[in-house]
């Protein structure tokens, strides 16, 4: 039986093609890590379902939309939660994650570069009230769950992933953002210190989001 | 004495303010699934006392044999693929959730001009729907029209209906209702909306629900 190839499509950044191509690296399945540049994208685009990335294509099959791509991944090599309970609330915490990045997207936008904006004013008006708000739920989730290192469950499921590289993200934009929130601060060092997953980041192109 | 144990039907509660909003589309996954549901509607009254019961202070909640659900995609991804409405291979599946994740983008935009049609917030009705509501209709149903001609089989995913159906007919209807003409160039997405309503537990809810 052969193993279906895998490539997944999106830009040089980490955004919201990451956790796909952490969970395929885990996995230990080779994958085509295809990142198509600013410039190169407009002559790709029209070639993707929804005219956005990231796409993975899986034996010339594409699925379009982050979650989709990453639930469908998480589903083939386990990280997905253990029962359909378990995968629910990974499911209800990455959608209240996905909340929160609409909210703190006009923070973000400025913080990235991608508009002008008064950084501090936002990052006080919308970013901090955001991560506040998002974080209380996941510390409060993590520690509901036994302070194990794990959002739900008790082996690592996307969420796992999604959470800890946005927080190495966000706190170069928000110096202290976590301090409030430890037992979340320990599911991302308990995370970003599996041996395979830290290989992955050690190897990766190095990029600011 | 029968040895066999009886296997028993888990007990389901939503909770939800009394109105469709978010928590219209996990009722009708719960219809066309046949479960039996306890339908709760909070009160505005009732909310903030209710509120800190939640798992994430919101709501929709699903509640499963005394266990919580937030999150209304969560919740009808579960009771869905519980009951063969999620797609029925992992790819079929995939694409349910990226459609599904699509119009909550489009819906992202979009609600900057309905929540004013709806009576939500402040705001120039006409300005919204020149910058807000027209740019984002004309670039999310070409995609859905799409899908529906590629697909063939008058469903958005396999040759079945799946909760991104009722997702989507659910939105459609109420969008075409609330701004009479507004889909009128997506006649394909309008009798998508009529054929997901027209089955039968989808129907029945429709005909006995309170709003």
């Amino acid at each position: 039986k052969t193993m279906p190839t895998y490539k997944l499509s999106y830009f040089p950044g980490r955004g919201l093609g990451e956790v796909s191509r952490q969970m395929l690296h885990l996995s230990g399945t080779p994958f085509e890590d295809n990142r198509i540049t600013m410039d190169d994208w407009p002559k790709h685009k029209e070639s993707t379902p929804f005219g956005q990335m990231p796409v993975l294509t899986v034996d010339g099959k594409q699925i379009p939309q982050s979650f989709a791509i990453a639930r469908y991944l998480a589903n083939q090599f386990g990280f997905a939660g253990k029962t359909p309970l378990e995968s629910a609330w990974v499911d209800a915490l990455a959608d209240q994650y996905k909340d929160y990045t609409t909210e703190i997207r006009p923070f973000l936008m400025v913080a990235y570069g991608f508009g002008e904006g008064d950084k501090d004013k936002l990052r006080k008006e919308v970013a901090e009230p955001a991560i506040n708000k998002l974080f209380t739920i996941l510390e409060k989730k993590a520690k509901e769950n036994g302070s194990n290192g794990h959002f739900v469950g008790s082996s690592l499921t996307w969420v796992d992933l999604l959470v800890s590289d946005h927080m190495g993200i966000l706190e170069t934009h928000v110096p202290n953002a976590f301090t409030a929130f430890p037992t979340v601060q320990d599911i991302r060092k308990k995370t970003t210190s599996l041996p395979k997953l830290k290989e992955w980041i050690d190897k990766r192109p190095v990029t600011p989001f | 004495f029968s040895a066999i144990s009886q296997s028993t039907m888990p007990a389901y509660k939503l909770y939800y303010f009394s109105i469709r909003g978010l928590g219209e589309v996990p009722r009708q996954i719960l219809a066309l699934a046949d479960v039996k549901f306890e339908n709760v509607g909070i009160t505005k009254e009732q909310w903030p006392e209710f509120k800190s019961k939640t798992p994430f202070g919101q709501m929709p909640v699903l509640e499963v044999d005394g266990k919580q659900i937030p999150q209304s995609f969560a919740i009808a991804r579960y009771v869905a693929s519980q009951h063969g409405l999620a797609g029925k291979t992992p790819f079929e599946a995939a694409w349910v959730d990226a459609l599904a994740d699509q119009y909550k983008d489009f819906n992202n935009d979009f609600k900057k001009f309905f929540y004013l049609v709806l009576g939500f917030g402040e705001g120039d009705l006409e300005a919204a729907k020149l910058e807000h509501g027209i740019p984002a209709r004309d670039k999310f149903f070409p995609l859905v029209v799409k899908q529906l001609k590629s697909n063939g089989t008058g469903f958005l995913v396999g040759d079945s209906v799946t909760w991104v159906d009722v997702l989507y007919a659910e939105g459609s209807s109420r969008v075409a209702h609330e701004v009479p003409g507004f889909l009128d160039d997506y006649p394909e997405v309008l009798e998508h909306a009529k054929k997901i309503h027209a089955i039968p537990q989808i129907k029945k809810w429709i005909e006995a629900r309170p709003v």
